[in-house]
C-alpha cells in the first residue's frame, strides 16, 4: 500500500530511476534478443538442395577465421561420382564461388560474386529470360537491367573480362559456365545434392555419410600420390606440424595423417555452417558489440538506478524518521524501499523490455548498415530473451536499490524531528575505503607502466582506477575544489557570485551528484576516443614511414585488385599443413617486399616456384631449417611439396611463397593494394591512385570505422545515462530547494536573479567535474601515447577529437542549467 | 514528584535519567513518574530538555544514563526492533509539525500504525477515530490538502488508534490558533477524564498547561519545580515568571 502511494505521490524522485531503467533494460532487451537472433543462417542460395557434404571443418580457436582445407581435385572427382549414384540424387553439384564484378557505366556494381551456372541449381533461382551461359557467356541479375544479348565487362580475378549476357536470373550475382567458373575458383569445400521429386532424403544423407567416410582410402593415397612419397625427407626435423598457431594441441604427432572423415554431411539447419567465412567473422565482431552494449547498459543501469534511490532516500530522511516513530521497524522501512523499487523497476522493465522489442527489428537493420552484422540478418521476437531481459531487469533493481534500503532502515526516528535536513552526513567508511583503494591502484599502475606491450592496457588500468576512485570520494573532493573552482566569483560585488559559491560548496551531495556522472563520462570519453585515434594514428605514421613507393593503387568499390591493376602487389591466402591446419601465406616478389614494409631475410628466393620462406618464429617453433621440405596443399586443393629456403622477419604472413606460385593454387583471391614507382598508370575500373601519406591514413579506414562506431556508440549510450543523472539531480534537489529559493526571493532577489543563481550554480558543478575529468585522462593519454611511440619507433601524434568531447561536456552543460532553471521555475512559479 | 504513588499505579518512570550531546548535558539526572489516567505538562525555557525528556521517556531516544520504565517494561533491555514494537503498541505520539506521511490519505495515516503492526484496520474503527476529532469528513484528504490543525488532530487520531498505554506531545498546539488550541485540549482532556488516558504534553504556553493535572519545570536539564492541584494559567503563568 505504502511502496505504491509513495510511487504515485513522489513520482519526480522516481522519475529519473524510471527512465534509466527504461533505457537501459530497452538496450539490454535489444541486444538480447539481437544476440539471441544473431544465428549462422543456410545461405539464401544453397537453400535449394537438402543435403550438403562439406569438407571437414577444423577446430579453430574463438575468433579465428582461417579456412578449412579444400578437397583436392582427385577427391572431388571421386566424391562426385560417388555421391550422384545414390538413388534419388539427381545431381551432385560443386560449390563454386569466385570473384566476379560487372562494370556499369565505369563504376563496379555493388554484387561482387560469381557462380558456377550448375550451382544455380542449388538456389531456388530461375532463369527469367534468355538462355543458361557457354563459353564467353554470362547470366546475370535481372535488377541489373540487362538484356540478353547486350556486352558487359566484369572484373574477374586476372583482370575485366568482356562477356555477352545470355540470360538474366532473379537472384544475386554471375553466373559462368562451369568450365570458366572451374578456371576461377579457389578449391571445392562442398557439394549439393539435387534430389529428384519425392526422394527420401534422409535415405540419400545417410548414405551420404557412409561415402564421405568411406572415400578415406581413395582421399588418402591421392594425397599420398601428390604429397608424400616418403617420409625421410622430413625425417630430420621433428616429427610433425601439429603445433601450427591455430592447431589442436592433442593432434597425435604422427606424420602425415588425413583427418578421420572425407566429409561432413549436412542437412536441415546445420547446412548454415556454410556461410562464408565473412558472414561468419562479421556476426563475430557484432556479438562482440552487442556484448558489450549489453553488459554496459546493464551495469550503467546498476550504478545510476542505485544512486538516484540514494539520493531519494537522502531527501526523504523526514519521512523515514516519521514512519519509525510511528511503529515501522527497520525492517520494515527496508522492506518499502524494496516495495517502491519493485513497482518502479517492474514498470519501468515491462516498459523498457516492450519498447526494446518494437525497436529491435530496426536495430537489426542499423547494425546491418554499420557493418556489424552480415546481409540479411534480422531481429526475430522470441519469448525467452524477452522474458530474461523482463527478470534480469527486476532483479538488478533490486541489487541496485540494496545500499539505498540500508540507509533508509538505519534512519533513526528522531529525524522526524529535526528542523532541517542538514547535508553534512559523513560518507561511509566503506566508500572511503574503497574509492582510496581505486585511486591508489591506478596510481600504482601509472607508476609501474614500464613493461613493454602493456602500455596500454597500464594506462587504461591508471586512468578507469583514478576515475572510479574520485567518482566514489567525490563527496570529500569536490567541495574543496569548488570553492577553488568558484574563487573568481568572489570578486564581483553581486550578491549572485556569493550565492553560487557558497551553495555549490555547502550542498555537498548535491554539487558531488552533479559532478561525478559529468567526471566519469568526460573522464572515459577522452580517454577512450583519444586512445582509439591516437593509435590509430600511430599506426598511420609507422605505416607512412615503411613504404617506399611513390603511389599506391588501391580499390575502389571492389573488394580487391585484380591482376590487371598494375604495380607491384602481394597475395594474401592460406596453404595447409598435412594435417589440415592452415597457415596464412603471402605471396609476393622480392621487389614489392622491398616497398612495402620491413621485412627482411633472402628474399630473393622467392624468384623459383618451388620454395617457401617461413617465418622466423615459425621456424624456430618447428625446428625447420633451409633445405626441409614442407608438404602443403594449396586452396585449390593440389598438393605441392616445398623447400624451406630460409626465413624472415617481420613478415606479415606465416610464410612466404613466390606470387606466380600463389596465383596458380589460388585463381580467386585478389591483391589489397599495389605499389608504384615513378609515374602511374592508369589502374582501370574499380581502383584509383593515392599517394602514400592518403594511404597510409586510409589503410584500416575499414577497420578503423568499425571500432570507431563501437567506441561513438559507447560514449554515447554512457554519456545518455551521465545526462539523465544530471538531470534527476537536478530535478529531485530542486524540490528540497523550494524553500531555500522562497526565502532567496523574499530576501530581495528578483526571478532572474534567482534562475541566475541556479543556473551558474549548475554550470560551475558541471565545468569542476569535465576540469576533473581532463585532470584524470589528459595525463593517462600522454602517458600512453608516449609508450606507444616508444614501442613503435615512430612519431605518434596525440590525437583527441576536441569537437565532441566539446559537444559532449556542452550537452551536459544544456540539460544542467536547463533542467535546474526549470525546476527552480516551477518551485518559484509566481 | 509522585514519590507518594505507588510504582504500580506508574505508567511511565524515569530514574536518574542523563542524556548528553557531546558536552552538553540536555538531560542532566532527571527522576519523574507519570501516574496513570493523569495529563501532566512538562514546561521550561527553550533548550531546557524538554523535547530531549520526551524523546527519552518515549523510546524515541535512548538515555546515556538511567532507567525509562514504559507500562512496565524497561526499554534499556529492548533491542531496537522490541522498541520499535512497543512504541507503536503502547505509545502514541504527537509532534510539532511534519507528522503525518505525504502520500497517505488522512484515514490511511490513521490506519498506519495497525498496518505496521499487521493488526486488521477496521474501516469503522479508523473512522471512529477520525470522528473523534471532528474529522470524519475529511477522510479521503491527503496532508497538503489539511490546514495545520486538521493535521494537528489526524495526528492524535493516529496517536490514539491503537488504545496506547501512554501519549506523547510534543508542542501540539504550538502551530495552531487559540480557538483551534482550546478544541484541541478539551479533547485531550475529555480523552484523559472519559477513557483514563495517560498523557505527557510539552508546552510553552500556560494556556495549555491549565488543562494539565500537573506541571513540571525543567531548568538545564533538571527538574526544578512542579504544580499541580487545580491549575489555571494565571498560577502556571506566575510561576513561570517567577522562576526566570
Ligand atoms: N541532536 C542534538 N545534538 C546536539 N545537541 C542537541 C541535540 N538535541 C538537543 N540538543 C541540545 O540539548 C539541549 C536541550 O534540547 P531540547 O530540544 O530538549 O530543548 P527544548 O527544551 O525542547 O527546547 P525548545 O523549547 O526550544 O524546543 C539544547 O541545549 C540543545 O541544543
Ligand atoms: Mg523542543
Amino acid at each position: 500500500m505504502l511502496s505504491f502511494a509513495t510511487v504515485r505521490e513522489r513520482w519526480h524522485s522516481f522519475a529519473g530511476g524510471f527512465v534509466v531503467l527504461f533505457l537501459g533494460m530497452a538496450l539490454v532487451s535489444m541486444s538480447v534478443l539481437a544476440l539471441a537472433s544473431a544465428r549462422p543462417r543456410v545461405p539464401d542460395r544453397l537453400a535449394g538442395a537438402p543435403v550438403f557434404v562439406s569438407a571437414p571443418r577444423a577446430e579453430r580457436a574463438e575468433g579465428s577465421f582461417a579456412p578449412d582445407r579444400p578437397w583436392s581435385p582427385e577427391t572431388v572427382t571421386s566424391l562426385l561420382g560417388r555421391l550422384s549414384a545414390i538413388p534419388g540424387v539427381a545431381q551432385a553439384v560443386p560449390e563454386r564461388t569466385f570473384y566476379a564484378q560487372p562494370i556499369l557505366d565505369g563504376r563496379p556494381v555493388p554484387s561482387e560474386r560469381g557462380y558456377a551456372w550448375s550451382t544455380a541449381m542449388l538456389a531456388p533461382y530461375r532463369l527469367i529470360a534468355g538462355t543458361a551461359p557457354r563459353n564467353g557467356e554470362v547470366v546475370v541479375d535481372r535488377s541489373l537491367g540487362l538484356a540478353p544479348g547486350t556486352r558487359v565487362s566484369v572484373l574477374t580475378a586476372p583482370g575485366p573480362v568482356t562477356y555477352t549476357v545470355s540470360g538474366t536470373v532473379d537472384g544475386p550475382g554471375v553466373f559462368l559456365d562451369d568450365a570458366e567458373a572451374a578456371s576461377l575458383s579457389a578449391g571445392v569445400r562442398a557439394i549439393g545434392l539435387v534430389v529428384e521429386p519425392g526422394a527420401n532424403v534422409a535415405a540419400i544423407a545417410k548414405s551420404a555419410t557412409v561415402i564421405s567416410a568411406a572415400t578415406e582410402e581413395i582421399s588418402a593415397t591421392t594425397e599420398d600420390k601428390a604429397g608424400t612419397p616418403s617420409e625421410g625427407s622430413v625425417s630430420g626435423q621433428e616429427p610433425a606440424f601439429a603445433g601450427s598457431p591455430t592447431a589442436d594441441a592433442t593432434m597425435p604427432p604422427t606424420s602425415v595423417t588425413p583427418s578421420q572423415k572425407v566429409g561432413d554431411v549436412l542437412t536441415g539447419d546445420d547446412r548454415s555452417v556454410l556461410e562464408s567465412r565473412d558472414d561468419e567473422r562479421t556476426r563475430w565482431i557484432g556479438m562482440q558489440v552487442l556484448t558489450g552494449m549489453f553488459v554496459l547498459s546493464a551495469l550503467v543501469s546498476v550504478l545510476v538506478v542505485g544512486s538516484t534511490f540514494a539520493v531519494g532516500v537522502a531527501q526523504r530522511r523526514r519521512e523515514f524518521g516519521l514512519l519509525r516513530a510511528v511503529g515501522a521497524t527497520p525492517r520494515q522501512v527496508r522492506a518499502m524501499v524494496y516495495g517502491e523499487a519493485l513497482v518502479v523497476g517492474v514498470a519501468a522493465t515491462a516498459a523498457g523490455v516492450a519498447a526494446g522489442a518494437l525497436l529491435a527489428p530496426m536495430l537489426g537493420g542499423v547494425l546491418v548498415d554499420v557493418g556489424f552484422e552480415p546481409a540479411g540478418f534480422t531481429v526475430g521476437l522470441s519469448l525467452l530473451p524477452l522474458a530474461g531481459s523482463f527478470a534480469g531487469g527486476v532483479v538488478l533493481t533490486l541489487v541496485a536499490v540494496w545500499s539505498a534500503s540500508r540507509r533508509a532502515a538505519r534512519v533513526s526516528p528522531l529525524e522526524a524531528l529535526r528542523e532541517a535536513d542538514v547535508d553534512n552526513r559523513p560518507m561511509p567508511r566503506l566508500r572511503w575505503i574503497t574509492g582510496l583503494a581505486l585511486c591508489a591502484l591506478g596510481v600504482a599502475s601509472a607508476v609501474s607502466s614500464d613493461s613493454e606491450g602493456a602500455f596500454v592496457m597500464s594506462g587504461l588500468v591508471a586512468a578507469v582506477g583514478v576515475i572510479a576512485g574520485l567518482a566514489l570520494l567525490s563527496p570529500v573532493v569536490v567541495p574543496p575544489v569548488a570553492r577553488l573552482a568558484s574563487w573568481p566569483f568572489t570578486r564581483g560585488r553581486g550578491a549572485v557570485g556569493m550565492l553560487v559559491r557558497e551553495n555549490a560548496r555547502s550542498s555537498v551531495r548535491r554539487t558531488a551528484a552533479t559532478a561525478t556522472p559529468v567526471l566519469v563520462t568526460v573522464g572515459c570519453a577522452v580517454l577512450i576516443t583519444g586512445m582509439v585515434q591516437t593509435t590509430a594514428a600511430g599506426f598511420a605514421a609507422v605505416r607512412a614511414t615503411t613504404i617506399r613507393a611513390n603511389a599506391v593503387i588501391v580499390p575502389d568499390g571492389t573488394p580487391g585488385l585484380t591482376d590487371a591493376s598494375g604495380g607491384d602487389s602481394s597475395l594474401f591466402s592460406a596453404v595447409f599443413e598435412a594435417n589440415g591446419d592452415p597457415l596464412s601465406v603471402l605471396g609476393a616478389t622480392p621487389e614489392l617486399l622491398e616497398k612495402a614494409g620491413d621485412t627482411s631475410g633472402p628474399l630473393d628466393v622467392l624468384r623459383p616456384d618451388d620454395r617457401i620462406l617461413l617465418a622466423d618464429w615459425l621456424a624456430e617453433e618447428r625446428g625447420l631449417r633451409p633445405g626441409a621440405v614442407l608438404p602443403v596443399s594449396f586452396e585449390d586443393g593440389t598438393s605441392a611439396r616445398l623447400t624451406v629456403a630460409g626465413t624472415v622477419e617481420n613478415a606479415d604472413a606465416d610464410a612466404l611463397v613466390s606470387r606466380d606460385l600463389l596465383r596458380r593454387h589460388d585463381p580467386a583471391v585478389l591483391a589489397d593494394e599495389a605499389y608504384v614507382v615513378g609515374a602511374a598508370a592508369d589502374p582501370g575500373p574499380g581502383a584509383r591512385v593515392v599517394d602514400v601519406a592518403t594511404y597510409a591514413a586510409e589503410a584500416d579506414a575499414e577497420e578503423d570505422r568499425l571500432v570507431w562506431i563501437a567506441t561513438l556508440l559507447l560514449v554515447v549510450v554512457s554519456t545518455a545515462y551521465a545526462a539523465v543523472a544530471i538531470v534527476n539531480t537536478m530535478v529531485m534537489s530542486a524540490a528540497g530547494r523550494g524553500r531555500d529559493l522562497e526565502v532567496l526571493r523574499l530576501s530581495g532577489a528578483t526571478p532572474r536573479q534567482v534562475r541566475g543563481t541556479v543556473a551558474a550554480e549548475s554550470g560551475l558543478v558541471v565545468l569542476l567535474g569535465a576540469g576533473l575529468g581532463l585532470v584524470v585522462a589528459l595525463p593517462a593519454l600522454f602517458g600512453i601515447r608516449g609508450a606507444f611511440a616508444e614501442a613503435m619507433n615512430a612519431e605518434v601524434p596525440l590525437v583527441i577529437p576536441w569537437p565532441f568531447i566539446g559537444g559532449l561536456i556542452a550537452v551536459c552543460l544544456v540539460l544542467a542549467a536547463g533542467s535546474a532553471v526549470l525546476a527552480a521555475t516551477t518551485k518559484v512559479g509566481h | 514528584m509522585g514519590g507518594s504513588a505507588s510504582l504500580d499505579a506508574m505508567k511511565v518512570h524515569l530514574k536518574a535519567v542523563r542524556r548528553t550531546y557531546g558536552m552538553v548535558a540536555a538531560l542532566d539526572g532527571v527522576t519523574a513518574g507519570f501516574e496513570a489516567g493523569t495529563l501532566t505538562a512538562i514546561m521550561g525555557p527553550s533548550g531546557s530538555g524538554k523535547s530531549t525528556l520526551l524523546h527519552c521517556a518515549a523510546g524515541l531516544d535512548r538515555p546515556t544514563e538511567g532507567t525509562v520504565i514504559v507500562d512496565g517494561t524497561d526499554l534499556g533491555t529492548l533491542n531496537e526492533h522490541g522498541l520499535t514494537v512497543l512504541r507503536r503498541e503502547r505509545i502514541g505520539f504527537v509532534f510539532q509539525a511534519f507528522n503525518l506521511v505525504s502520500a497517505l490519505t488522512a484515514e490511511q495515516n490513521v490506519a498506519l500504525p495497525l498496518r505496521l503492526a499487521g493488526r486488521p484496520a477496521a474501516p469503522a474503527s479508523v473512522r471512529q477515530a477520525l470522528a473523534e476529532v471532528g474529522l470524519a469528513d475529511r477522510a479521503g484528504h491527503r496532508p497538503n490538502g489539511l490546514s495545520g490543525g486538521e493535521q494537528q488532530r489526524v495526528a492524535i487520531a493516529r496517536a490514539l488508534i491503537t488504545r496506547p498505554a501512554v501519549v506523547f506531545a510534543d508542542e501540539p498546539t504550538g502551530q495552531l490558533d487559540s480557538e483551534t488550541s482550546r478544541q484541541v485540549l478539551g479533547m485531550l482532556r475529555g480523552l484523559v477524564d472519559d477513557h483514563g488516558q495517560t498523557m505527557i504534553v510539552v508546552t510553552h504556553d500556560p494556556v495549555t498547561a491549565s488543562y494539565a493535572d500537573r506541571v513540571i519545570f525543567l531548568e538545564d536539564g533538571r527538574i526544578v519545580d512542579e504544580l499541580s492541584g487545580a491549575l489555571t494559567a494565571e498560577t502556571v503563568a506566575a510561576r513561570m515568571a517567577g522562576s526566570c
